[in-house]
């Protein structure tokens, strides 16, 4: 066509930060001129389609044009650079894509759980608030590290506000924290220090079974527990309710606060059929209580 | 002249007189009776396939002048079978015992020999005045990966036989069981015993070797235990007993790390606390006590109560 | 973390870490196979074996151990383990066997660490380590100079040398434990202006 590459805008690309001020030049090459007979007061900034007001030109000089925005909240993409040419044909010169957002914000409420998944298995999830959108392409990045060594990073998948790693080590402080990062700037959340032992979720017990014995008011849970006590030590909820009604009743927990395998349930009614299930956390306390486990029943012999 | 002779169950004993010709006329006895001739050919005595009866002390005389010629003391019995050895550390770290018997007796004096190897060390096993067939090996090094050869030979006249047992220093770890076992039942509380006991004594240094804990406890009308284990402390609250039965309990011990378990300690029998029946004067007090004492049930803190028979209890 | 409390954490990361190797080094022994697998297996340990820290010790010198010695013989220790470990971690046969040998020396490298922290919190230096580890028995050089069998054997002994290690530490993190409570500690530390 009449005009080959006769001019470019800078910045290329720009990323602008929203409700900043954004300035831009079109710079025409000098071949446009004497060829095309084309200079920078003619130029015709647009956005998108639409004309940005003449008041926000300013012709540098011959060949360079600039156009000022005050606030890019309003800065549709893409930004042209366009001449009339032979008489009013417009002819576009150049133009950009121009990427409104935000910096990350300090990413914040970082929190982990360790979830056992089997006897060996014990990933820890991590989960904080990414801070408000962007609307850039924005890089979370779950960092954590020992003293003297540091860990492969945990990069989120699909999301930006959890990471899952799969390996972690029991008994020795780990501190964490994310990094998060656009093409605006940087952030980091405040350190996280704990020791994975501290919040674990263990699998609740299993092999749940119910025994029915000599006495008709009693039946005698037995289970296996899947964390090993090199691991931790265990304590137990008990709960139990007549098949068919609603209310569970618990084993008071002071009774069930320590090590076991089994436990004898008294005072039931005599040939009736209960249902079990039973949870449990580590014995002092400090973690997360397991999710109920399956239920089993169990029938107390007649009176 | 004489002497001990030992022969072997079932074997054939031919004894001489002394220094008398084959054909001489001798008497044999055995404990102060006379031997019948048909064990004699000429002066000798001939016992076929002796067995342990014959043991005792044989005698012989010359014919006609009554002189002792030749007294023996036989000795029947076996030669050693492959004796059983033991070696156990219940006072780690303090050492470790041997201790030895033989599986069939041999009724006849059987002498032991033990040699204790650490890697290219010759260890002493030290003979403990009782039990007899017992000694023990002080410990120089801990924590050692090589493993300590145990030989026992075990002699007496008719053979020979020994054993050897090679082991780890942590793997003969195996306390003595826990003492002082109590069993308490608890105020007002009718499925709780309390249990202590103390490490047993024999445990040199608990603070530096702390001991864990099995426990087991059933009521008498059961068969089946129910076992807790317990990492720290010498005492535990059972608190699912059955109220009112009448409980037999136990406490095994282990190193914390290392070894295997004691054996049970002696058996303590205790009854969970059960309400007095009270002395009834009122009505009232008639009717309180009928509905306690018929209802095994208690109701437990956190139950819904919705009618007697619905009571539940913990 | 208070030094009583480190010396917790590292008393229960060292149990933690002999539950661990009790499967593991029977994983590893069974892949080794026979006789390395077998209870009663006793080879002589050769000469490389030998540079494995070897964890026994006088019973009287131990007892009378200070608590630095103590603690820097064990951080000693498991330094050169934890080398001569991963050498054995890169070339086990399995995945699952190399995941789980990776785990463990990640969870070594965090018992070193430990000891580390315990010796700062207790106010004393780290000992300074030997002039460069001696080249454990599985790297290249030594694998090339040994046959198959000769480098199992090291394996072996460096597995039963590291569990040995572990008991006597619970020991002597019980000991620290019962020794250096909480509160004593602080005071000392405060004697020290630190």
């Amino acid at each position: 066509g009449l005009v080959q590459s006769c001019g470019h805008i800078i910045p290329e690309s720009p990323v602008l930060a929203l409700g900043s001020n954004f300035t831009a030049l079109c710079i025409l090459n000098e071949s446009c001129l004497d060829f095309g007979n084309i200079y920078a007061h003619q130029i015709i900034w647009k956005t998108k389609n639409r004309v940005v007001p003449k008041e926000q030109y300013r012709e540098i000089n011959r060949t360079v044009s600039s156009v000022t925005f005050n606030d890019t909240s309003s800065l549709a993409t893409p930004l042209t650079c366009n001449v009339l040419a032979d008489g009013q044909i417009e002819q576009n010169i150049y133009g950009i894509t121009v990427t409104v957002g935000l910096p990350p914000e300090k990413p914040k409420n970082l929190s982990c759980i360790v979830n056992q998944l089997s006897k060996l298995t014990y990933p820890m999830t991590c989960t904080w608030n990414p801070g408000r959108p962007t609307f850039l392409d924005t890089r979370f990045v779950l960092k954590h590290r020992w003293p003297q060594e540091n860990f492969p990073d945990c990069i989120p998948k699909d999301v930006n506000n959890s990471c899952t790693i799969n390996d972690v080590q029991f008994f020795v402080n780990l501190e964490l924290w994310v990094e998060a990062a656009n093409a605006l700037g940087k952030a980091e959340s405040d350190p996280l220090v704990l020791d994975p032992i501290e919040i674990v979720k263990p699998l609740p017990p299993h092999n749940l079974s119910v025994k029915s014995g000599l006495l008709p008011t009693v039946l005698k849970l037995s289970w296996d527990n899947r964390i090993s006590g090199a691991v931790m030590k265990l304590k137990f909820n008990i709960r139990y309710r007549i098949v068919g009604d609603t209310d569970w009743m618990q084993v008071p927990p002071e009774d069930t606060a320590s090590p076991r395998t089994s436990f004898s349930v008294q005072g039931l009614r005599p040939y009736t059929e209960y249902v079990f299930s039973i949870r449990c956390i580590r014995e002092d306390g400090v973690g997360y209580w397991s999710d109920w486990s399956e239920e089993k029943t169990g029938v107390t012999t007649e009176d | 002249d004489s002497h001990v002779q030992y022969e072997r169950v079932g074997a054939d004993v031919t004894m001489k007189c002394g220094s008398m010709d084959w054909d001489a006329a001798v008497t044999w006895m055995t404990n102060g009776t006379d031997i019948d001739e048909s064990h004699q050919n000429g002066s000798y005595l001939i016992l076929k396939k002796v067995n342990l009866t014959q043991s005792g002390q044989y005698s012989c005389y010359e014919g006609s002048s009554w002189h002792l010629k030749y007294q023996t003391s036989l000795r029947v019995g076996m030669p050693p079978k492959e004796p059983v050895l033991m070696c156990r550390s219940n006072n780690y770290p303090k050492g470790f015992y041997c201790s030895w018997h033989l599986p069939t007796p041999t009724y006849i004096p059987n002498f032991f020999n033990i040699s204790v190897v650490h890697g290219t060390r010759e260890m002493v096993c030290e003979k403990d005045t009782f039990p007899k067939n017992r000694c023990h090996i002080r410990y120089l090094q801990l924590f050692s990966t090589v493993k300590y050869k145990v030989t026992l030979t075990v002699t007496n006249a008719l053979g020979k036989n020994s054993t050897t047992l090679t082991f780890d220093e942590v793997a003969i770890v195996k306390p003595d069981p826990p003492e002082s076992v109590v069993a308490k039942p608890v105020p007002n509380n009718p499925r709780r015993l309390e249990v202590s006991w103390q490490n047993p004594s024999s445990w040199p240094d608990p603070e530096s070797f702390p001991l864990k804990f099995f426990l087991r406890y059933r009521p008498l009308i059961l068969d089946q235990w129910q076992h807790v284990e317990l990492s720290d402390g010498t005492s535990h609250t059972i608190t699912d007993a059955y109220a009112g039965k009448e409980y037999i309990i136990q406490v095994a011990a282990k190193d914390n790390d290392i070894g295997t378990w004691s054996d049970w300690s002696v058996a303590v029998h205790a009854t969970p606390w059960t309400e007095e029946p009270k002395h009834l004067t009122t009505e009232a007090q008639i009717t309180e006590t009928t509905s306690a004492s018929t209802s095994s049930f208690m109701p437990p803190p956190t139950t819904k109560i919705c009618d007697k028979g619905a009571v539940l209890g913990s | 973390l208070g030094a009583g409390q480190s010396i917790q954490k590292t008393y229960d990361l060292t149990r933690y870490l002999e539950h661990q190797l009790r499967t593991l080094a029977g994983t590893y022994l069974n892949y080794l196979g026979p006789p390395f697998n077998e209870p009663d297996f006793n080879p002589p340990r050769l000469a490389r074996a030998e540079r494995v820290p070897s964890a026994t010790v006088d019973l009287d010198l131990w007892r009378g151990l200070t608590d630095n010695a103590r603690l820097a013989a064990n951080y000693r220790a498991y330094s050169r383990l934890l080398c001569y470990l991963r050498a054995l971690d890169g070339q086990a046969g399995t995945a699952e066997l190399r995941h789980r040998l990776g785990h463990f020396c990640s969870s070594l490298q965090g018992l070193v660490l430990s000891i580390a922290g315990v010796m700062s919190s207790l106010g004393y230096p780290l000992p300074v380590g030997p002039a460069g580890t001696p080249a454990p028995p599985g790297t290249a050089a030594a694998m090339a100079a040994s046959n198959d069998f000769l480098k199992k054997m090291d394996d072996f002994w460096l597995l039963k040398e590291l569990q040995t290690w572990l008991w006597r530490s619970a020991k002597d993190f019980n000991r620290l434990k019962k020794k250096v409570p909480p509160a004593v500690v602080t005071l000392r530390l405060e004697a020290r202006g630190f």
